[in-house]
């Protein structure tokens, strides 16, 4: 009895269920008719789309025939018990959640491809425009360029590249147009100043200054040598070259004068006493040390016959 | 490191010898004849050895031929003198070559290779 008002009760809502059924399956045939006729029209062409996308919907498509069919067996009042179509159900199931993280990985570039043809162009911003374009570097020369003007202050106009003959490129060497110098006095005294200032930043006082009233921790390097000169960077360099070629170089008068000296200065206690000139910050007049720059007196003796070698002076 | 193109090993040299001066080049080569197994030290050649400062080393070159033909062929003409193997050829002076060359000019045909050079008196 309780069976009976069950059924009672449920029936108007199942005849409304079994309605809405309907007009939702005959509108779903309707949707997949047009669809189907579009697709066989050619309007979805996925050759040139990314394969996995197409792997994706052939698999949900093989899933949904699966479904269906399996829809319209019980329907029909069959069991599913060992139903074929369970375990194909089951495999293509497996197979989509494995692509699940596929799928995340590709988000980016899917998204950035579907803008990219929503769009028509690449945003500003985008970092896919400062990719190396290895077909830039290819020379354009067989297309004409055009003369360069490059007129400054009544300096002779720059030449443009000529044309190139067809395909065989003849290396054309680069004429190099000199430029107008311009410097003034005081430029040029600008300039020199802040080499100083450059100088003077990076010289040992105002070094130890910073480490005194900065922050950072203190930086202990193994350095190669504290008094590393110039010459005896050159003289490194030397060894180098000597021992890799097996040769021995010869040594100019002016190299010899050069190591000598290098060898005063530096067996001297000089350093100890001798701070850099850091006058370029303080603002004062630099003081060069007269024991660093002796002014050299020239004794002007006219040797004969010295007009032959007239470049060639020895200091 | 070996060289097989030219047939000969070749390295540089470092030999300390504290308190003492610079050690002779035939001391360095039965040394190095007694390190590499070799019968007679004529197919090593040694050059640029040069005292650093301070005394107590020494840096040269060392060149060690796999044999005399190849020495003799690969070697410069200096350094085969050097070792004894070849003696050195003097050539008439550059003034005597000249004058021959200007004798010559006189000459026409295999009559050059007749005339000889030195004042005649």
């Amino acid at each position: 009895m309780a069976a009976l008002e069950v059924l009672e009760s449920d029936l108007p809502s199942a005849v409304t269920l079994l309605k809405n059924l309907q007009e939702q399956v005959m509108a779903i045939t309707a949707q997949v008719q047009s669809l189907t006729q579009k697709v066989q029209a050619g309007a979805y062409p996925t050759e040139k789309g990314l394969s996995f996308l197409e792997v994706k919907d052939q698999l949900l498509l093989m899933y949904l025939m699966d479904l269906t069919h399996l829809i319209l067996d019980k329907a029909s009042g069959g069991s599913l018990q060992g139903h074929d179509g369970v375990l194909r159900l089951v495999e293509i199931r497996t197979v989509l959640e494995k692509l699940r993280p596929l799928d995340q990985k590709l988000k980016y570039q899917i998204d950035k491809l579907v803008k990219t043809a929503v769009t028509g162009s690449l945003s500003e911003n985008d970092p896919l425009r400062f990719k190396p374009h290895p077909s830039n570097m290819m020379s354009k020369l067989s297309s004409e360029d055009e003369e360069e003007d490059e007129v400054e202050d009544g300096q002779s106009e720059a030449s443009g590249k000529k044309s190139v003959k067809g395909v065989s490129k003849k290396y054309v060497p680069p004429r190099l147009v000199p430029v107008h110098y311009d410097e003034t006095e005081a430029e040029r005294e600008k300039k020199r100043l802040e080499r100083a200032k450059r100088r003077a930043l990076s010289s040992s006082v105002i070094r130890e200054l910073k480490e005194q009233y900065s922050d950072a921790p203190e930086e202990i390097r193994d350095a190669r040598h504290p008094h590393v000169t110039r010459q005896s960077q050159e003289d490194q360099h030397r060894i180098n070259y000597e021992e890799s070629m097996m040769v021995r170089l010869s040594v100019s008068k002016r190299e010899k004068g050069r190591r000598k000296r290098a060898d005063v200065m530096s067996s001297q206690l000089h350093s100890l006493t001798h701070f850099s000139d850091i006058s370029a910050l303080t603002g004062g007049t630099s003081h060069l040390d007269e024991d660093q720059n002796p002014i050299k007196k020239r004794k002007k003796i006219p040797k004969k016959g010295r007009k032959k070698k007239g470049f060639r002076r020895r200091r | 490191m070996s060289n097989p193109l030219l047939r000969r090993k070749q390295f540089a040299l470092e030999i300390l010898h504290p308190n003492i001066s610079t050690i002779p080049k035939k001391e360095v080569k039965a040394r190095l004849a007694k390190m590499y197994k070799l019968n007679n030290t004529n197919t090593i050649v040694l050059f640029g050895f040069k005292v650093l400062f301070g005394g107590g080393r020494t840096k040269g070159f060392g060149l060690i031929y796999n044999n005399v033909e190849a020495v003799k062929k690969f070697e410069k003409k200096y350094r085969l003198i050097r070792e004894g193997l070849i003696t050195k050829t003097t050539k008439p002076g550059r003034r005597a070559t000249k004058e021959l060359k200007n004798r010559r000019k006189k000459v026409r045909g295999t009559a050059k290779t007749k005339v000889s050079g030195g004042k005649k008196k």
